[in-house]
């Protein structure tokens, strides 16, 4: 409805899974007084695992909020870098899920960081800033209530798979393209692929992640 | 239907088929409103849930669970399945930037398809398309389609509309928030309007099936008319982008459920 859609389903909806979009670091860094690129993009990181974790809104709103500091301290140190142009667009995710109502405005400020991060580094954490800004074209409410556009996101997926065709989050993230535009064959290949791919990669958290989402993807298809 | 007062927690179902939105996303806000809306009613605490279903089929099972008294639909889905679920109309909304009633728009390549007679073998692709019932016989009233028309349902109004201008058979049927953003794609120019709608209720609150004793309903009707002043009504309303609600203002030749 737009009470329907205009506004809640546009705003409180919107509250996207960006986090799971990006790499997770392994650790926050401590002191970010003299922090480089580097670690003010894993302070970034960190702060959007942590959001992911199921913690209050209050917590939520503080870590939107020091990510955003570290985004912006980030920019100011190298404005071009890929890293902090891609942060920068997390940090925006992350303030989506906090503000809800300024949901729309944020996505699209998100959406024109990733397209600038893509062209400092298409390749940056894999083809990240294509393969989050496919995420956010898919899941996103589509015009004219935000900025979702599922023809794009797919186009933003294949770009992603194309650059980095063995990452299985590229994969994952072209099956949910595919399954949005009505393609359930390709969407369930892209799922069986992301999944293969993940067999193959050593033990960890993310691989174990990466294959739970195939699995789903795989069980939702059938 | 008094004992289910007494005894259970009676819920208010919110289904907005073909609009984005998943439930765990709007749930704080359907209960916000459920809360105001039961408080201003004088109904006690915690005697009204919410919940909420962004698809058909699921809206559809949930008004089917006898705990379900109300729910909160948009127009469409009333002339669709009214009859059927014995919806009977306690509100009718106003939405922020919409009103109390909205114009339903037909569009089409510009050059196309320019009259009801020339729609045979066209597909018309619309947020209501779940609704065929209001498709033809509310939003495209005035024209008589082809039985060989076919509706389709879709969330996808941008990939629709380039479906039109790559000269597939496809016309869209757009809501008025969609046909006011029409001027600013940039293929706007490429597309024309072909009719509108006369203006048609956006959304109802509606008792299920008789499930509300009828003092109870009339109690809930009068809250929903004053929630905008009620202690906390304004918030509520405005988390679900709504001003308020009026009395139901259905058009004369919508079914009697």
């Amino acid at each position: 409805m737009k009470l329907r859609a205009t506004g809640w389903m546009s705003t409180g909806a919107i509250m996207l899974l960006l986090g799971a979009c990006a790499a997770a670091p392994k650790s926050k860094p401590k002191n970010l007084a003299s922090a480089s690129v580097e670690d003010l993009a894993a302070a970034i990181a960190a702060d959007s695992e942590r959001s992911d974790g199921g913690v209050d809104a209050k917590t939520r709103e503080q870590l939107a909020a020091d990510a955003d500091g570290d985004a912006q301290a980030c920019l100011q140190l190298a404005p071009k870098a890929a890293a902090c142009l891609y942060y920068h667009a997390v940090a925006l995710g992350l303030q989506a899920r906090a503000h809800p109502l300024r949901a729309n405005e944020l996505l699209k400020t998100m959406l024109e960081s990733l397209t600038a991060a893509q062209a400092a580094d298409p390749d940056y954490d894999k083809a990240g800033p294509d393969r989050v800004k496919a995420l956010v074209l898919v899941r996103a409410p589509g015009w004219p209530l935000g900025p979702g556009d599922v023809d794009a996101g797919l186009a933003a997926a294949r770009r992603a798979v194309q650059l980095q065709p063995q990452h299985p989050p590229n994969q994952l993230a072209l099956a949910e393209a595919l399954s949005k535009t009505g393609d359930s064959n390709g969407a369930r290949e892209a799922y069986q692929h992301a999944r293969e791919l993940a067999q193959v990669l050593p033990a960890s958290a993310d691989r174990d992640d990466w294959l739970k989402q195939a699995d789903q993807g795989l069980g939702l298809q059938r | 239907m008094t004992t289910l007062f007494l005894n259970a927690v009676a819920t208010l179902v919110f289904c907005a088929p073909g609009y984005p939105g998943a439930a765990g996303d709007a749930q704080p806000y359907v209960d916000q409103f459920a809360k105001a809306a039961a408080t201003s009613a004088g109904w006690s605490a915690g005697s009204l849930a919410a919940a909420y279903d962004p698809t058909e089929a699921g809206g559809l099972q949930k008004l089917g669970n006898p705990d379900s008294v109300l729910t909160f639909i948009p127009y469409a889905f009333y002339v669709q399945y009214g009859a059927q679920l014995h919806l009977a109309p306690l509100a009718q909304a106003d939405v922020a930037d919409v009103g109390t009633q909205e114009r339903w728009t037909l569009v089409g390549k510009a050059g196309g398809a320019a009259d009801a007679a020339s729609l045979a073998g066209y597909t018309i692709v619309s947020v209501a398309g779940y609704a065929p019932e209001f498709v033809r016989h509310s939003a495209l009233q005035a024209w008589v389609l082809p039985a060989d028309v076919k509706i389709e349902a879709t969330g996808q109004i941008l990939s629709a509309l380039r479906r039109v201008l790559s000269g597939e058979k496809v016309l869209v049927l757009l809501d008025q928030t969609q046909s006011a953003a029409l001027p600013t794609l940039p293929f706007a120019a490429q597309l024309k309007t072909l009719t509108q709608s006369a203006p048609l209720p956006v959304a109802l609150v509606a008792v299920i099936d008789a499930r509300v004793p009828a003092p109870r309903a009339k109690a809930f009707q009068a809250a929903l008319l004053k929630l905008s002043a009620a202690a906390g009504g304004a918030d509520a309303l405005g988390a679900l982008h709504l001003k308020g609600f009026v009395m139901p203002q259905l058009p004369a030749d919508t079914g009697k459920p």
